[in-house]
C-alpha cells in the first residue's frame, strides 16, 4: 500500500487545493478511492492524485526562515510615498482596490 | 413514446421490466451495504458503500417511473411488499458471504446490467431512456471498479483466486437470471422499448465477457439455468435481509420523514 496525496478543484477556475490523503495498492485503485473520498458528493470538478513519494519536501529553516531581518523584502517595507504613488497608478488603471 | 400511447400488453410487460430492474438494484444495494464497516480496507469500505448507495438511488428512480406509470407511492413499492412480492433475480437471493463472493456477484450483476442498460439507452419509452442515460454514467465507474477487483483477486495469489473461482462457480447459474424472467420481453422489443429480447441481450453480455474470463482463467457460464428466475419462492437469506430493510418502516408505516 502506498500513500497518495489528493488535491481538488471545487469549481472551474478555482485553485487546486490539498484535500487529504488515502492508502491504495496501485494508481488505478488510488483513482477510484480519490473519487470516493473527495468527489462522491459532487464537491469536485478535478482531482490530482499524487504519490506522496513524488512530493519534494522542503522544511530547511536556513532556506525558509533566514535569521536576518528581511522586512525590506516585504511590500510593507516600501515608503508611504511609493505606496501612495502605486495607489494612484492603480486607480488610473482602474484595477480597483489595493491588493497588497 | 409516453405512457398514454402504450398498448395494454406492452404496458404490462414494461411494468414487469421496471419492477424487476428496480428490485435488482434495490436488493443488491442492501446486500452490499452489509460491508459497511467491515470491508477489507477503509478506502474500499467507503467505495463499496458508495456503490451500494448508487444502486439504491437507481432503484428510487425506477420505482418512481413505476409509480408514474401505474400510480402508487415509490416508498410503498420499495418497502411495502411481502418478501414473495419482490421480483429481483435469484442471483440476489444469496447473502453477502465473503469478500470474493460479493465481488464476484457484483461483477456478474454489473456486467449483465450494463448489457441491459445498453438495450434501453434508445428506448422508445422516453422516461425510461432518460433514467437509463443517468444510470449508465454511474455504472461506468462501477464497472471499472469491479473489473479492477476481479483482476486483482484472480491474479492475487492462491487463496483469493480459489475463493473467487468457487464464488463464480456457485453464482453463474443464478447470474443468468439477471437477463431472464421478464414476461413479454419480445413484445417490448417489437415496440422499441427494448432494443432486443432478453435472450439476445444475454448472448451479447456473455460474448463480451468471454475474453476477460478466458484471459484470467475464470469459470464461464453453464449451458443452462434451472428453476424460476424471479421468485415468488425466496431464500431464507433474502427473508432475513427483508426483515432488516423493512424494519424501520414496519415499526411505524405512517411516519412522515
Amino acid at each position: 500500500m502506498q500513500v497518495y496525496e489528493v488535491f481538488r478543484r471545487e469549481r472551474e477556475g478555482g485553485p487546486m487545493q490539498h484535500a487529504g490523503n488515502l492508502l491504495a495498492p496501485d494508481p488505478e485503485l488510488a483513482r477510484h478511492y480519490a473519487r470516493e473520498f473527495y468527489a462522491r458528493r459532487q464537491e469536485s470538478v478535478r482531482l490530482w492524485i499524487v504519490p506522496r513519494s513524488a512530493i519534494i519536501d522542503l522544511d530547511d529553516p536556513d532556506l525558509l526562515q533566514p535569521p536576518f531581518d528581511r522586512s525590506f523584502k516585504k511590500p510593507a517595507g516600501y515608503s508611504t510615498g511609493i505606496k501612495a504613488k502605486l495607489a494612484t497608478a492603480r486607480a488610473r488603471a482602474g484595477t480597483g482596490k489595493d491588493d497588497e | 413514446m409516453s405512457a398514454q400511447v402504450l398498448e395494454a400488453p406492452v404496458r404490462g410487460a414494461l411494468t414487469g421490466l421496471l419492477l424487476a430492474m428496480a428490485d435488482d438494484e434495490f436488493v443488491l444495494g442492501y446486500w452490499d451495504s452489509e460491508w459497511t464497516g467491515i470491508a477489507p480496507v477503509l478506502e474500499e469500505d467507503v467505495a463499496f458503500a458508495s456503490l451500494a448507495q448508487d444502486e439504491i438511488g437507481h432503484a428510487q428512480a425506477l420505482y418512481q417511473l413505476l409509480a408514474d406509470l401505474e400510480g402508487g407511492d415509490p416508498d410503498e413499492l420499495a418497502y411495502g411488499r411481502a418478501p414473495e412480492g419482490y421480483r429481483h433475480a435469484r442471483l440476489l437471493d444469496h447473502p453477502r458471504t465473503d469478500w470474493a463472493f460479493s465481488v464476484a456477484r457484483r461483477f456478474l450483476y454489473d456486467t449483465a446490467d450494463a448489457a441491459r442498460l445498453d438495450a434501453l439507452a434508445a428506448s422508445a419509452y422516453q422516461p425510461l431512456a432518460g433514467v437509463v442515460a443517468k444510470m449508465r454514467r454511474e455504472e461506468a465507474y462501477h464497472l471499472l471498479h469491479m473489473h479492477a477487483w476481479v483482476e486483482r483477486l484472480a491474479t492475487g495469489g492462491q487463496e483469493p483466486r480459489a475463493r473467487l473461482v468457487a464464488a463464480m462457480e456457485r453464482l453463474w447459474p443464478d447470474a443468468l437470471c439477471v437477463l431472464d424472467g421478464i414476461e413479454g420481453d419480445e413484445l417490448l422489443a417489437e415496440a422499441g422499448v427494448l432494443a432486443e429480447p432478453m435472450a439476445a441481450i444475454r448472448t451479447r453480455w456473455l460474448a463480451g465477457l468471454a475474453p476477460e474470463l478466458a484471459r484470467l482463467g475464470l469459470p464461464g457460464p453453464p449451458a443452462a439455468r434451472a428453476g424460476a428466475c424471479r421468485g415468488p419462492g425466496r431464500s431464507d437469506d433474502f427473508r432475513w435481509l427483508w426483515e432488516q430493510f423493512t424494519m424501520v418502516r414496519r415499526s411505524d408505516p405512517e411516519a412522515v420523514w
